[in-house]
C-alpha cells in the first residue's frame, strides 16, 4: 500500500496542477499579445507621423533650399527621424531592431519604419524610430507578475480549501473520531454528531445500524453461552440423581458398578466444562464488580493447604515461599486464579515431581516439573491444550487469563531447566 | 421427618424423592410457585428444598414468606443458578444451606440431616449409632464411651455417611464432599479411599463393628 493522503489534499492537488498550468501558458500568450499591439499601434503612429510630415512639408511652400534645410535640422534634432534623398521609389518597410543608443547609453528595442516621402517633387527616405521596450524585459516583466498571481492564487487556494473544505467535511471529521472510539467489548455504541447535510446523516445512520447490530451479536453470542450453559444444568442434575438411584439397586455386580463409575467421570467432566464456560461468560459480563482488599498471601496458603490430599496422592514435593501481598480485587475471581494455577500445576506434574509455590511483592511464580516446553501461544486459549487423557476442562488457564486481563495483571508463560513455569505479576 | 421437595423438573424431584424416601423421610413435591406458596403456608415441613427458578415466580419470594412469618423450617436452596452472588443472596435471606446443580444425591442427604439435626436438636446434639456417638457440638466421637480421635475429613466422612445410612455412595461423591469446588478438578480420587480406611481401621480399633461396607472397590455404605 502506498502512502496515504489525505482528503482534503485530493482536492486541493489537481486544482493547484490546474492553475500552474495555465498561468505558466499565460506568459508567453501574455507576451505575444502585447508585443502585437505595441507594434501594430507604433506602426498606425508611424504612418500618421509620416502622413503629417509630409502634409505639413508639402503646405509650407518654402523654397527648395529651405525645405532642404528644415529636413536637415529634423533629421539632426529630432531624435528617432532620418532623411536620406532617394533616387527611386521602394516599398515600405516595417522591422524591429535592438541595438545600442548612445543617448540611452544602453541596449535599446526599436520599431522602425522606413518610407519614401515626397516633399516639393523630391523623393526622400524616411526612417522613424520609436524605442520601446525590449522583448527579454517585457517577458522577464510578464513572468514576474504571473508568477506573483500564482502565489497569490495558491495561498488562496489553500486558505480557502482549509476554511471551506474543512467546514464541509466536519462532521466527516467528528465521526470518524467518535467511531474511532467505539469498543465491542463496552457493550455500548458510541454518539455520532447530528448532520444536516444527507450524505453525512445517511453515513451516521448506517454506522449506527452497523454498531448497533455487532453489539446485539457480542451479546447474543455471549448469552447464548451462559443460557446454554444453564439449561445443561437441569439434564445434568437429572442424569447425575439418576446413577446415585442406580448404585442403590440390589443386583448390580462389579462390571455394572465399573460402568457406573466411569459414567460418573464423564459427567463429572461435564459439569465442569460447563461450570467453567458459564464462569468465562460471567467474567466477560463484567460481573464480579465489587473489589475489595484481597490478602493474597494468605488465601494462597489456604488454597494450597486444600491441595494437601493430591500431593500425598502423587507424591509431589511441594514447597511454598509465600511472602506477604496485598491487592484490590474481587476475592472470588482471585480464588479461582490461584486455584486454577495450582490445578493446573498439580494435574500435569508427574509422580514424585516437584511443585513450587512462589509469591513476593507483586510477582507469584508457580513451577512444577516438566519434560517439555508447551507451546505458549496456545496455552491461553480456550479448548486448545491436547492431551484428552486428563481431566481439565480446557478452560481452567483461559480462564486465569480472563482474570488478569480484567486487573490488568501480566500471566506468562515459560520453560527452563525441567520446570513448566507459570508467572503473575500483579 | 417432613421434607418438602419444591421444583419443576420432575424427573429430578423424584429422584431426590425415591432416594429420600428409601431413609424414612416423607416427601411432598411442589412443582410450580403457586403450589409451592399454599404448601409453605399450609403445613410444616423439617427441612424444604427449594429451586429458584420456578414456572410462575422466584423461590426467592417463597423464602421470604417464611421467614416473614418466622416459620422454623430448614431451607436449602438447590439451584442451577451456581454463581456465588445467587448462594451469599440466598443465605443472607435465611436459607440454611445452598447446593448447586447438578449435585450428589447422597451429599444432598447429608446436608438435608445436618440441617435437621441442628435445628431439631439444639444443645443435646447427639447421634447415636449402635455402639457410636457422635456429639455435633463438640465434635468428640466415642466407641463404648472411649473417645476415638478422628481428623477434620474423617469426622466429616463419618456423618456424611451417617446422613446417608444404608445408601450407597459413589466415590466421586464422597470426593466432591471432602474436598468441595477442587475435587471435580481431578479425575483421580483415591486420596478418598485412604480417607476411608483411616476411618475404617480408627473405629474398629475402637471397637466398633464393621458396618462401613466397600461395594466391588467404588462405592462405600454404612449400614445401620
Amino acid at each position: 500500500m502506498g502512502r496515504m493522503r489525505k482528503l482534503l489534499d485530493q482536492s486541493l492537488r489537481p486544482l493547484v496542477i490546474y492553475a500552474i498550468t495555465v498561468l505558466v501558458i499565460s506568459i508567453p500568450v501574455y507576451f505575444l499579445i502585447i508585443d502585437w499591439i505595441w507594434e501594430n499601434e507604433l506602426d498606425k503612429h508611424h504612418y500618421a507621423i509620416r502622413e503629417k510630415l509630409e502634409k505639413r512639408l508639402s503646405h509650407l511652400s518654402l523654397p527648395g533650399g529651405a525645405v532642404d534645410n528644415m529636413i536637415a535640422v529634423l533629421d539632426k534634432v529630432q531624435p528617432g527621424f532620418s532623411f536620406n534623398e532617394a533616387a527611386a521609389p521602394r516599398p515600405d518597410s516595417l522591422y524591429t531592431v535592438i541595438r545600442f543608443d548612445s543617448f540611452m547609453n544602453d541596449r535599446e528595442q526599436f520599431r522602425c519604419l522606413t518610407t519614401d516621402i515626397h516633399v516639393n517633387n523630391k523623393l526622400y527616405r524616411l526612417l522613424i524610430e520609436t524605442n520601446m521596450e525590449e522583448i527579454d524585459e517585457t517577458i522577464l516583466a510578464i513572468g514576474a507578475a504571473t508568477v506573483f498571481f500564482i502565489a497569490l492564487l495558491l495561498s488562496g487556494f489553500i486558505y480557502l480549501n482549509r476554511k471551506t473544505a474543512l467546514r464541509i467535511w466536519q462532521p466527516f471529521y467528528d465521526t470518524l473520531a467518535s467511531v474511532h472510539t467505539f469498543r465491542l467489548e463496552s457493550g455500548k455504541s458510541v454518539p455520532l454528531p447530528a448532520s444536516d447535510v444527507t450524505e453525512f446523516a445517511d453515513l451516521n445512520a448506517s454506522l449506527d445500524t452497523l454498531m448497533q447490530g455487532s453489539l446485539a451479536s457480542y451479546r447474543q453470542q455471549k448469552e447464548f453461552t451462559e443460557n446454554a450453559s444453564h439449561e445443561l444444568q437441569t439434564p445434568l442434575a437429572i442424569v447425575k440423581s439418576r446413577l446415585d438411584m442406580l448404585l442403590q439397586s440390589q443386583s448390580l455386580d462389579a462390571g455394572q458398578m465399573r460402568i457406573i463409575e466411569q459414567v460418573y467421570e464423564a459427567i463429572n467432566r461435564i459439569s465442569r466444562i460447563n461450570k467453567n464456560l458459564l464462569l468465562l461468560a460471567r467474567i466477560e459480563h463484567a460481573q464480579f464488580e465489587e473489589k475489595e482488599r484481597v490478602a493474597v498471601h494468605e488465601m494462597l496458603s489456604g488454597i494450597a493447604a486444600q491441595f494437601g490430599d493430591r500431593f500425598e496422592d502423587n507424591a509431589l514435593h511441594y514447597t511454598e515461599n509465600i511472602g506477604p501481598f496485598t491487592t484490590d480485587a474481587n476475592p472470588v475471581l482471585t480464588e479461582i486464579l490461584l486455584t486454577n494455577l495450582l490445578v493446573n500445576a498439580v494435574r500435569y506434574t508427574p509422580a514424585g515431581g516437584d511443585v513450587t509455590v512462589h509469591l513476593d511483592d507483586r510477582v507469584l511464580t508457580i513451577s512444577n516439573t516438566g519434560t517439555a516446553a508447551l507451546q505458549a501461544e496456545n496455552l491461553f486459549r480456550r479448548f486448545a491444550q491436547a492431551a484428552s487423557e486428563h481431566a481439565g476442562s480446557g478452560l481452567g488457564l483461559a480462564i486465569a487469563r480472563e482474570i488478569c486481563a480484567r486487573y490488568g495483571w501480566q500471566i506468562a508463560y515459560d520453560f527452563s531447566s525441567g520446570m513448566h513455569r507459570f508467572s503473575v505479576l500483579f | 421427618m417432613k421434607i418438602l421437595i419444591i421444583e419443576d423438573e420432575p424427573d429430578l424431584s423424584e429422584s431426590i424423592g425415591a432416594y429420600l424416601g428409601a431413609q424414612d423421610y416423607l416427601c411432598e413435591y411442589a412443582c410450580t410457585w403457586a403450589q409451592a406458596r399454599e404448601k409453605v403456608e399450609l403445613y410444616r415441613y423439617d427441612c424444604i428444598l427449594l429451586d429458584l427458578m420456578l414456572p410462575g415466580g422466584d423461590g426467592m419470594d417463597i423464602l421470604g414468606t417464611l421467614k416473614k412469618q418466622g416459620q422454623q423450617d430448614g431451607v436449602i436452596i438447590i439451584s442451577a443458578k451456581g454463581d456465588y452472588e445467587q448462594k451469599i443472596r440466598g443465605l443472607h435471606a435465611g436459607a440454611d444451606d445452598y447446593l448447586a446443580k447438578p449435585f450428589h444425591l447422597p451429599e444432598l442427604a447429608a446436608r438435608i440431616y445436618s440441617v435437621i439435626r441442628r435445628r431439631s436438636f439444639g444443645n443435646q446434639n447427639n447421634v447415636v449409632q449402635n455402639e457410636l456417638k457422635v456429639d455435633l457440638l463438640s465434635k468428640i466421637v466415642t466407641v463404648h464411651d472411649a473417645q476415638v480421635v478422628l481428623t477434620k475429613k474423617e469426622l466429616d466422612l463419618l456423618l456424611f455417611f451417617i446422613g446417608n445410612k444404608n445408601r450407597v455412595i459413589a466415590k466421586s461423591a464422597l470426593a466432591e464432599h471432602l474436598s468441595g469446588d477442587i475435587a471435580d478438578m481431578f479425575d483421580n480420587h483415591d486420596f478418598v479411599y485412604a480417607h476411608v480406611k483411616n476411618l475404617k481401621r480408627k473405629l474398629s480399633d475402637a471397637g466398633y463393628g464393621n458396618y462401613l461396607k466397600t461395594i466391588y472397590g467404588t462405592g462405600y455404605k454404612w449400614e445401620g
